[in-house]
């Protein structure tokens, strides 16, 4: 799954640090999913979307077959 | 209750095993000679309590976890489960068919707890750098660093056992006990500062 999380982080300037403490979640795991290396769970992903005010799919879009 | 700190859970946990390993090495080999039923029974079983506090601790630091971490702790727990389960097994079987000694059983029944922690440990370290992390958090000090304390106690153990106690025997697993350690630690401080060098170019 691809994401645009990074992205988001930087329009707002924040670290990693900065968005794991708003997202209740370790710096380990923002980067994880930043880098594609973790999909996050639906709540979370729900979270993001909440944090950014942005639609669900309009952040994570999936992988093209 | 309050999320705790991968610096505070390390260092809890050093201290916990470093009483763990004291205790092992001190206070239960009085058991055997101990008169009393009750003193004998407070001996034996002295080493369990700082294991018990860090399960408890470990329980508390899962609890807290997010879910990446908590995938990371699960796929640790279950393949250590594995490893201790096929080395009991095997340990089992063998003890059991007298191929080892008949006073095998018992050690290897004591063996089953570090084995767990350590391929747990192992285990998760290695998954969480799969997913671009570290194995215990921002805040990690250097595994070096983390190991040295261990080998300074049991060193200390060590100078105590033969030169107060007069124990070669435990003098001498205090000893090679500290020096594994120390090897383990400058390995990994070695590759710490090879890895920083690299970093550099």
């Amino acid at each position: 799954m691809n994401n645009r999380l990074r992205e988001l982080r930087d329009k707002q300037a924040w670290s990693q640090g900065d968005l794991a403490e708003h997202l209740d979640v370790s710096r380990q795991t923002v980067n994880a999913i930043e880098t594609g290396k973790y999909d996050p769970s639906l709540p979370l992903a729900f979270r993001i979307a909440r944090l950014f005010r942005q639609p669900i799919e309009s952040i994570f879009t999936p992988d093209k077959e | 209750m309050s999320r705790i700190s991968a610096k505070s859970y390390q260092r809890r946990t050093m201290i916990a095993m470093t009483i763990y390993v004291a205790l092992l090495l001190l206070v239960w080999p009085l058991a055997r000679g101990a008169d009393n039923s009750w003193l004998k029974l407070a001996c034996a079983l002295a080493p369990v309590v700082p294991v018990l506090y860090v399960i408890a601790l470990m329980a508390r630091k899962v609890l807290q976890s997010d879910e990446l971490e908590q995938r990371t702790h699960l796929i640790g727990l279950g393949v250590a489960t594995a490893v201790v389960s096929v080395f009991s097994l095997i340990g089992g079987f063998l003890a059991a068919a007298k191929v080892l000694p008949p006073d095998a059983a018992p050690v290897i029944l004591l063996w089953v707890f570090p084995v767990l922690v350590v391929a747990y440990s192992g285990v998760r370290g290695w998954v969480a750098r799969r997913y671009g992390g570290d194995s215990c958090g921002d805040e990690n000090s250097p595994l070096a660093l983390r190991l040295l304390l261990p080998a300074a106690l049991i060193g200390a153990v060590a100078i105590y056992a033969e030169f107060v106690k007069h124990d070669d025997y435990l003098a001498g697993i205090a000893t090679g006990m500290a020096a594994g350690l120390v090897v383990v630690t400058l390995f990994f401080a070695w590759r710490r500062w090879a890895g920083a060098r690299r970093a550099r170019g």
